[in-house]
């Protein structure tokens, strides 16, 4: 039996700055690729005929929304110590990436990808004098038990229901003219929610201003099971 | 600062075109800045990114710690149309600053059907678009790229031009305007002109008049004192190896159309196609050295973490040691997931053993281009390469596991008779018949994509009238009616943009207002097949009285002047004329690389030499 290649996981968080948001989660992946190349860290690859960098994210985040907290796993062929990974890949990673905490991953444990099952966000934007209607728009949602929004895709629009992935109550804010609302959203095998989508059937449903030209938002934290994805397993 | 709000972004196509902060983009503090150049493709930030050219001249500009050079290119349709509603001016990719505000626009002009989006930039950045219009404080608007060899039909656009090879000239260029600034801008706008007229290579529309006889033929063109120089020849890079260039490429977030790294291993081509611009344009052959090549790579590729490298040049299988370049170069990079790829590919088997080394992987198709589908045309555009050559390329691929060939042809050649055209059906017949003699299967798939002779300026075809709508159309149709085989694939192209083409690429500066009235109509993005509309392009011929027959069918006399003659790459005429006769005369001149000095006059009027480490070293 040929000897199995050595093997070393190594998670880390990064985020996903203003400069990056338009970037898609593909392109993301790409430039973390080609960081992780300049800081010449011995990375894996799949074999087969067309190799890839066995690199993961754990949840795809949507164009325009930056993130506080992405996380990704990389395999190295070398014990390297952590300090020196950290370092090495810090030093190359271009404005608006910056990696939080990295650590090696010992034993079995599950694929990023399936741990992920909670995501909270930040939205916010001018009120343009609605404040007060926002603040009865969101106390309606939250006290709807179905809100059925049209998912509008290239391919098809379907219907789907909206509020069985919002987790509690989406909180608002409002300070200077500007609205914060604060969601946890579920993320499942079978789907989740954009935090756009929320807003916009908000605004739709209640005939808000949905012409909002400058919506920020941000994924603050992901967890698993309540819990922070660099310790899960 | 301009500002782009989410909801802008959220809405077009690929907005990380717009959102800069690239990994390598320079950003610099204003202070101590005198100069800020604004480096400029008229295209989409994909085409414009890939641009070997600006790529080199972005570094050269910003190592100088007087400059600071920022990126611009053309906003898609879905992007111009917001930044018209919102009244958002054309910006830098870099500090987000609009382009009134920078001390040059440099726009690489690449080919003819670009120059409306040209139009539409400086109108996108509030600039006039005319150049005698403009501002003491305006920009000065600046071109290069190969339409230098006969750019008459903007150059009212234009306030000046580098003619050939940048890299020297465009660093002259800035000083004489960091010394003018510092005096405080002695005689405006024109004073600054006029001094850059004297730096070699550049041109200043403005200080020439063209002048016509009575029946409207171009007689010549004048410049407006006997200080300015009548010819402006084109500068040129003696020392590959010393000149200053690219080493942190900028590495783009999204995918562009050359997403890697370009190694140019030499610039210059003397096979001596007649139909080609480029190969006189950057003449004489100019090779690096295999110590700077990989050097160089290395630097590369730590600098950008890219995985891919191609090994660029006109014609790449003509580097002197090639093998021993690539041989090295997998050396160097066995122990990183480093490719490589020739993007150029000659008709032999040497090229082929070569793809399939460095392609040890994929087998994507291969190209190769006979220009001709017969012997006798072949050798009327001194195209050295026999049927036998390519039965034997692609003999040897297809014994290497490829399974797809690409042909390129062009159709309405001088000389050109029906056996021609229909000789390009035949030939592709024979690489259908010669992969089941070679591998005794069937499955192979050969794609000719033909396309319509545009004569071009500075070669030995300018003075040949292009073929009309309807000759296009018939041997396209020709060609059709003689393919037998359903494994050839049959592209071709639009005869109306390669006739438009024709009339650009010969044509002077009675053009402008064409240009001006197309773009007016609607033009740009004229080289996109969905955005090109003939009937803009019409109408403004019709609104300026201007026949385009005049410029693209007419065959021209021997003695005729031309309008492009005064910005040259150095090729003396009687050599082209000489090549033309010798076309009709079915006669082939060998390549000067190695061989005889055909007498094309460019080292000995540009005082340079040829540099080929093959040469050298025999």
């Amino acid at each position: 039996m040929p000897e199995k290649a050595a093997a070393f996981t190594y998670r880390g968080e990064v985020t996903k700055e203003a400069a990056l948001r338009f970037i898609s989660h593909l392109d993301y992946s790409a430039l973390i690729e080609r960081a992780i190349c300049r800081a010449k860290l011995p990375v894996a690859y799949s074999e087969g005929f067309n190799p890839h960098m066995k690199l993961s994210f754990a949840s795809a985040l949507a164009l325009g929304v930056t993130s506080d907290c992405e996380y990704m796993e990389f395999i190295l062929s070398k014990d390297l110590c952590q300090p020196e990974v950290f370092e090495r890949l810090s030093a190359q990673l271009p404005d608006g990436v910056t990696l939080k905490a990295l650590k090696k991953v010992e034993g079995k444990h599950k694929a990023l990808m399936s741990l992920a099952d909670e995501a909270r966000y930040i939205i916010s934007f001018s009120a343009e004098g609605q404040e007060k209607e926002w603040a009865q728009a969101v106390q309606a949602f939250n006290n709807a038990e179905v809100c059925i929004y049209q998912r509008v895709t290239p391919k098809k629009t379907r219907e789907i229901d909206i509020k069985q992935y919002v987790i509690g109550q989406l909180e608002i804010k409002t300070e200077n003219n500007m609205i914060e609302l604060t969601a946890a959203l579920k993320i499942t095998p079978q789907g989740s929610v954009k935090p756009a989508e929320i807003v916009e059937y908000i605004s739709k449903t209640h005939g808000l201003n949905n012409n909002i030209s400058d919506v920020d938002i941000r994924r603050t934290e992901l967890l698993a099971g309540g819990g922070n994805l660099m310790d899960a397993h | 600062m301009v500002h782009l709000t989410s909801d802008i972004l959220q809405s077009v196509v690929k907005p990380a075109r717009y959102t800069g902060s690239e990994w390598n983009a320079v950003h610099k503090e204003l202070d101590g800045i005198t100069c800020r150049f604004a480096l400029s493709m008229p295209d989409v930030y994909e085409v414009g990114m890939s641009n070997l050219g600006l790529k080199i001249l972005y570094e050269i500009l910003n190592n100088r710690h007087d400059t600071w050079a920022e990126r611009v290119y053309a906003p898609w349709i879905d992007m111009e149309e917001h930044m018209r509603n919102k009244n958002i001016p054309l910006f830098s990719l870099e500090s987000f600053t609009e382009m009134k505000e920078f001390d040059f626009i440099g726009f690489s002009l690449q080919f003819e059907m670009c120059f409306t989006t040209v139009l539409n930039m400086l109108d996108l950045s509030g600039v006039s678009i005319w150049a005698k219009d403009r501002k003491e404080d305006d920009p000065f608007i600046i071109g290069g790229g190969p339409c230098v060899y006969n750019v008459e039909p903007v150059a009212d656009f234009f306030d000046l031009f580098v003619i050939g090879e940048a890299e020297e000239a465009l660093q002259e260029l800035v000083d004489v305007f960091a010394s003018w600034k510092k005096e405080g801008r002695p005689d405006g706008r024109i004073g600054f002109l006029k001094r850059a007229a004297q730096v070699h290579g550049i041109y200043v529309p403005c200080l020439y008049t063209p002048e016509y006889s009575k029946t409207g033929m171009y007689t010549g063109i004048k410049p407006v004192d006997d200080k300015t120089p009548a010819v402006i020849y084109k500068r040129i890079i003696q020392n590959m190896d010393d000149v200053e260039t690219m080493e942190k490429p900028i590495v783009p977030y999204i995918d562009i159309v050359h997403n890697r790294i370009m190694l140019e291993l030499f610039r210059g081509c003397s096979r001596g196609c007649r139909f080609c611009q480029a190969g006189v344009a950057y003449r004489p052959v100019r090779e690096r050295s295999e110590k700077k090549l990989r050097e160089l790579a290395r630097k590369m590729i730590d600098s950008t973490g890219y995985d891919e490298i191609s090994l660029t040049s006109l014609s790449s299988a003509d580097y002197s040691c090639l093998g021993g370049l690539v041989d090295n170069l997998m050396c160097d990079f066995s122990n990183e997931k480093v490719g490589f790829t020739l993007p150029s590919l000659r008709i032999d088997s040497f090229s082929i053993d070569l793809a399939d080394k460095m392609q040890q992987i994929r087998k994507s198709g291969l190209t190769f281009a006979p220009e001709a589908g017969t012997q006798r045309m072949r050798d009327v555009i001194n195209k050295g390469v026999t049927e036998e050559d390519l039965l034997a390329a692609t003999g040897a691929a297809f014994k290497k596991g490829w399974k797809t060939v690409k042909l390129y042809f062009m159709i309405g050649l001088p000389t050109e008779t029906d056996e021609d055209v229909i000789g390009i059906a035949k030939l592709a017949k024979k690489v259908v018949d010669h992969y089941k003699e070679v591998t005794g299967r069937r499955g192979v798939k050969v794609t000719i994509s033909v396309s319509c002779f545009v004569p071009k300026a500075f070669t030995a075809f300018q003075w040949f009238g292009q073929n009309t709508l309807e000759e296009f159309a018939r041997k396209q149709q020709l060609i059709k009616e003689h393919i037998t085989d359903r494994s050839i694939h049959y592209n071709y192209h639009d005869a109306h943009v390669s006739l438009l083409e024709g009339v650009l690429a010969r044509g002077d500066r009675r053009l402008a207002p064409v240009i001006y009235s197309a773009w007016k109509n609607g033009s740009r993005f004229d080289g996109w097949t969905d955005q090109f509309d003939l009937e803009r392009w019409n109408k403004a011929f019709e609104e300026n009285n201007i026949d385009p027959n005049y410029y693209n069918h007419r065959s021209r006399d021997f003695d005729e002047v031309f309008p492009w003659e005064h910005t040259t790459p150095g090729v003396s005429r009687a050599f082209l004329k000489h090549e033309y006769e010798k076309a009709v005369a079915e006669q082939l001149t060998k390549d000067c690389r190695r061989g005889d000095c055909t007498g094309c006059g460019i080292c000995q009027t540009l005082g340079v030499n040829i540099v080929d480490w093959g040469r050298n070293r025999a």
